[in-house]
């Protein structure tokens, strides 16, 4: 369902991104693992185009675009398939959570904005915040924002949520309540690329690991293969690492 | 010749100079609604750096900020109907909100520009990635999060542009300003007659600085 064939992404001379090729079925759970600067947030907002590949090609259900020559209608229908949740939330700061959930409905599908409303407060419901529906996100803790975060993103009706960091910016009180809402969504099978430094949260709901370094995939498999059995002198020493912090 | 302070002249007056209030107060208003909306629209353009008529727009601020308020209506009022017939017919009272709102829109336009560029780059990531289109981004989050950034110094420039309207008196337009200069002629009674009309305008601009309080602090409860 979504397919990446030989994306590359450079700025300027340096190469962040060095011809990834991978696939991620319907319904499958993905977590990206590696250390930090080796371009996994690069690859995820590549595939929202919030970044512009150099080259490569990338589909996402209906939605096919490749680098050398995409325009502007590609990049829109493209990002329609998917959306993203920020590690710093990126909350509409001028709209209530409830508005903020309910934006993708009316501005970019045309749903009747009652119609958008209801479902965006079903959602939001759903991860636990029926109580702030009309609360703007400088009233809301770091978990309750991102849990805001993860709202809009699945009401954005995407193919696949794209996830970079959920936790990373969150004290560490917050950081259950965020997980337990992307084990929800796993559980329903909600197509997901996560990338997080949550070695347990991988180990329990991935379907499938990658590890990332320096640009490319070192190694993929379960997460039974990635953690206990690694093929990859890099992928051990990463993972060794990994583990033992947490 | 040395004459005494005259009040009972400037409580005469005042009555008089109001009835011409109306006429500074809807220039104003025009010329800052034309002013917003010329404003908005360079401002966007710069933000969205559209090819060649981004250019047009800087030179257009740069002319606009680069020379005297004063300079720019007298071309445009004494100067411009001389080789361009569709601006003889022009009366100096459209004549005057034309000039203020071009010259006011080259401020503004900067300053829409800079609340713009100051919002955090992420809420347009956000917008993106759920699909929005830039403009709807702009539309729906962006410039609702910048026109409160805005707001304080449009309401300076909407200040400013009242105070500015009295050189609308050297088109000959009949406004507060005009009739004052007309009213100390005929009685020579210069100091009473200036005095009166800066008292009125000051009024005038202590509400509206009282009104932007107000909205300054409206839009910070906001959100
Ligand atoms: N906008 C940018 N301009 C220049 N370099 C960038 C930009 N974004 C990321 N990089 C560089 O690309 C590399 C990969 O970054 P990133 O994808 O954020 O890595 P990760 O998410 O794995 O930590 C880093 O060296 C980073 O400095
Ligand atoms: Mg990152």
């Amino acid at each position: 369902m979504i397919s990446v064939s030989q994306l590359s992404k450079k700025f300027g001379d340096l190469a962040v991104l060095k011809e990834i090729d991978f696939e991620v079925a319907k319904g499958e759970i993905v977590v990206i693992i590696g250390p930090s600067g080796t371009g996994k947030s690069t690859l995820l907002r590549c595939l929202n185009y919030l970044e512009t590949p150099t080259t490569g090609n990338i589909t996402i259900g209906p939605a096919s675009i490749d680098a050398l020559s995409h325009k502007a209608k590609d990049i829109t229908e493209l990002r329609k398939q998917s959306s993203f949740v920020f590690q710093n939330y990126s909350l509409f700061a001028n709209k209530t959570a409830l508005q903020n959930v309910a934006e993708s409905l009316i501005t970019v599908w045309k749903v009747p904005k009652q119609e958008a409303l209801s479902t965006a407060e079903a959602i939001l419901v759903k991860v636990g915040l029926a109580e702030k529906l009309n609360v703007y996100p400088s009233q809301l803790s770091g978990g309750q924002q991102q849990r805001v975060g993860i709202a809009r993103a699945m009401a954005a009706k995407g193919e696949v949520i794209l996830f970079d960091e959920p936790t990373s910016a969150l004290d560490p009180e917050w950081v259950d309540e965020v997980l337990a809402v992307m084990k929800q969504l796993a559980l329903e099978k909600q197509t997901m690329i996560v990338v997080t430094h949550e070695m347990q949260f991988a180990k329990e709901v991935a379907d499938r690991v990658i590890f990332m370094e320096d640009g490319y995939i070192v190694e993929q498999g379960t997460p039974q293969q990635i953690f206990s059995n690694p093929e990859h002198e890099r992928t051990k020493a990463f993972v060794k690492r990994a583990l033992k912090q947490h | 010749m040395q004459s005494s302070f005259d009040l009972q002249y400037i409580i005469e007056l005042m009555p008089i100079l109001l009835k011409y209030l109306g006429v500074t107060m809807e220039m104003a208003l025009w010329g800052f609604l034309f002013a917003l909306i010329l404003a908005l629209g360079l401002a966007l353009v710069r933000v969205f750096k559209i090819a060649f008529i981004q250019h047009l727009a800087s030179l257009y601020i740069s002319f606009f900020r680069g020379t005297p308020l004063l300079v720019q209506l007298f071309l445009l009022y004494y100067g411009f109907p001389q080789f361009m017939p569709i601006f003889v017919g022009m009366d100096a009272f459209t004549a005057a909100i034309i000039g203020l709102s071009l010259h006011f829109s080259a401020y503004m336009a900067e300053s829409i520009r800079a609340a713009i560029l100051g919002i955090d780059k992420s809420q347009m990531e956000a917008c993106l990635s759920i699909g929005m289109t830039r403009l709807q981004a702009m539309k729906r989050v962006i410039l609702p999060q910048a026109s409160r950034v805005a707001t304080p110094s449009l309401m300076n420039y909407f200040i400013d542009m009242i105070k500015s309207t009295s050189l609308a008196f050297t088109l000959g337009v009949a406004e507060i300003m005009a009739k004052a200069q007309m009213e100390a002629s005929s009685s020579f009674k210069f100091f009473e007659s200036f005095l009166a009309v800066a008292v009125i305008y000051w009024v005038v601009v202590i509400f509206f600085t009282r009104i932007q309080h107000l909205l300054e602090y409206k839009l910070n409860k906001a959100y």
